[in-house]
């Protein structure tokens, strides 16, 4: 065993809550019995060590399903009613945290390498000499007490990413299962959470004959509290849209309730428009999001200017401004969030709002859902290993005119 | 990656203004160190608080967000929190956000604290 895995017994035992180690001997020598409680007196009254004697494999398997705390067993091979190879079989199938050491005839190796297959984790040989067997029982223990500290890590690391599938579970359940489409627009979009799950979301309404709101936000932070505050948001904007709010009234709204003792200063970064399918007017309102992108159908591209606003959550009684767009036939609108133009490619470089726009600009009116995975399919070439550290969402709509 | 981030501080002050000095990331990693340093900064000071952000290279939405929370902390004691120096990009992560609009920011050190 390599020294900086060394433990001391003591910090084993005190692994153990505080009580003995309790070791499981099993041998059909009734003498061992007196023998091994001797010979360990000392760590047995020093509260260190505790034994149970089993005399075949059966009454160890009784003894081992009785007593949760046994920990080590001891075993003889040649034993009646059921052997210790057998013992072995069955501990290695249905206990696999007691580790166990097989005591055999001295130059057995058939029955040693048929012990060690099954899973033993050590052996002595007989006559036993108790040095070597204490030894052995320590090294045995300083094992488990290191197993036990990986599995108690591993446990740690099971809720914290059971914490993670809740926020991945939240983000996924709000987002839109279906992309609505008529003969006057198609729309598409994608939301890859990170690991560490972030805010990211997007929304469409239809409203009425000849409306559709389409939303993009991104909320501050990660985790469940990012989860949370995003949920909180999708629908207080969902309801206020759905009423027929205009972009500007809706985040007013949206920001104000947000803004309530909040105490953390979250913030969610959201763009709301809503497009005249009849007309051809966007009308829309940027609380501090990504300027999304109007791709002419001769393939120039253009940020929509920003309304001047203020992510939301930060400054109640906020009054938003509203800006309008007029789309042509064929126009298509790009929302997305900063997981695209952040992405960190080689040498830390961010994939950058002018990659977003020359590859916008060349999607010769490849249909929507084309369109958010070209996107994120070059986001991807672009990191190439890197993790991905934020959420990656991309929002199409395209007009096709009336 | 995210983890791998480092933010160093260093502070110095000019009267009642504390000037901190971040260099490096501000980000989901870093984030909460900052948060940290900045209300240690701010409880211990009696003045404005002057944020350089000379030698910062990125900020996320993580480190917007404890930028705004020692402003609303030095507002409740009557205090300012006055940021400067940003590079282009990270000026324009403020502008997009909006929180230009509501955090002073001054394009040098000297102007920050004569603000403050």
């Amino acid at each position: 065993m390599p020294d900086e895995l060394e433990t001391t017994i003591a910090e084993v035992v005190s692994s153990s809550a505080g009580g003995p180690i309790k070791i499981l001997v099993v041998d059909d020598e009734v003498d061992l019995e007196a023998l091994v409680l001797q010979k360990f007196r000392r760590r047995i009254r020093r509260n260190e060590l505790a034994f149970d004697f089993a005399h075949n494999g059966k009454e160890a398997m009784a003894r081992l399903d009785e007593d949760d705390d046994i920990a080590m067993v001891i075993s003889d091979i040649n034993m009646p009613v059921m052997d210790g190879l057998a013992l072995l079989k069955q501990l290695n199938e249905t206990k696999p945290n007691i580790r166990s050491v097989i005591v055999s005839a001295y130059g057995d190796m058939n029955n040693i390498r048929t012990a060690m297959n099954r899973g033993a984790f050590d052996f002595v040989t007989k006559p036993i000499d108790f040095t070597d067997l204490e030894i052995t029982i320590d090294k045995t223990l300083k094992h488990l007490a290191l197993v036990r500290e990986a599995l108690s890590n591993r446990d740690q690391l099971v809720a914290l990413s059971h914490e993670l599938d809740v926020a991945r579970d939240m983000q996924a359940s709000v987002l839109p299962r279906s992309f609505p489409a008529t003969d006057r627009y198609k729309t598409h979009g994608l939301m890859i959470p990170a690991k560490e799950v972030g805010g990211d979301f997007y929304d469409f309404f239809t409203l009425g004959e000849d409306k559709l709101g389409v939303a993009i936000g991104d909320v501050s932070g990660k985790g469940i509290p990012a989860a949370l505050f995003m949920m909180a948001c999708r629908t207080l904007l969902r309801s206020r849209a759905l009423e027929g709010g205009a972009p500007d009234q809706c985040l007013g709204y949206v920001n104000d309730v947000l803004s309530e003792d909040n105490e953390n200063c979250m913030f969610v970064t959201l763009f709301y428009g809503v497009l005249d399918t009849a007309s051809g007017v966007f009308n829309y309102c940027n609380g501090g999001h990504n300027p999304p992108r109007v791709v002419h159908g001769d393939g120039e591209v253009a940020a929509l200017p920003t309304t001047r606003d203020v992510a939301l959550g930060v400054l109640p009684g906020h009054g938003f401004n509203h800006d309008s767009l007029q789309l042509q036939a064929e126009d298509t609108l790009f929302l997305y969030t900063d997981g695209v133009t952040e992405a960190e490619g080689p040498g830390s470089e961010e994939f950058g709002e002018e990659r977003l726009d020359d590859l916008l600009g060349r999607i010769d009116q490849a249909d929507c859902a084309e369109v958010t995975s070209r996107v994120l399919d070059h986001v991807r070439e672009f990191a190439g290993e890197n993790p991905q550290s934020d959420d990656i969402t991309c929002v199409a709509l395209r007009y096709h005119g009336h | 990656m995210a983890n791998g981030s480092v933010l160093d501080l260093s502070t110095e002050t000019d009267g009642d203004t504390t000037v901190v000095i971040p260099t490096g990331r501000i980000d989901g990693s870093t984030a909460s160190p900052f948060q940290e340093a900045l209300l240690k900064l701010i409880e211990d000071g009696k003045g404005s608080l002057v944020v350089d952000f000379e030698n910062i290279e990125y900020i996320s939405s993580a480190g917007l967000r404890v930028l705004l929370m020692a402003a609303k902390q030095l507002q409740a004691g009557g205090r300012k929190i006055v940021l400067c120096a940003m590079r282009d990009h990270i000026a324009e992560v403020f502008k997009i956000s909006g929180f230009s609009e509501i955090l002073a920011i001054h394009p040098t050190r000297q102007d920050a604290i004569n603000a403050g």
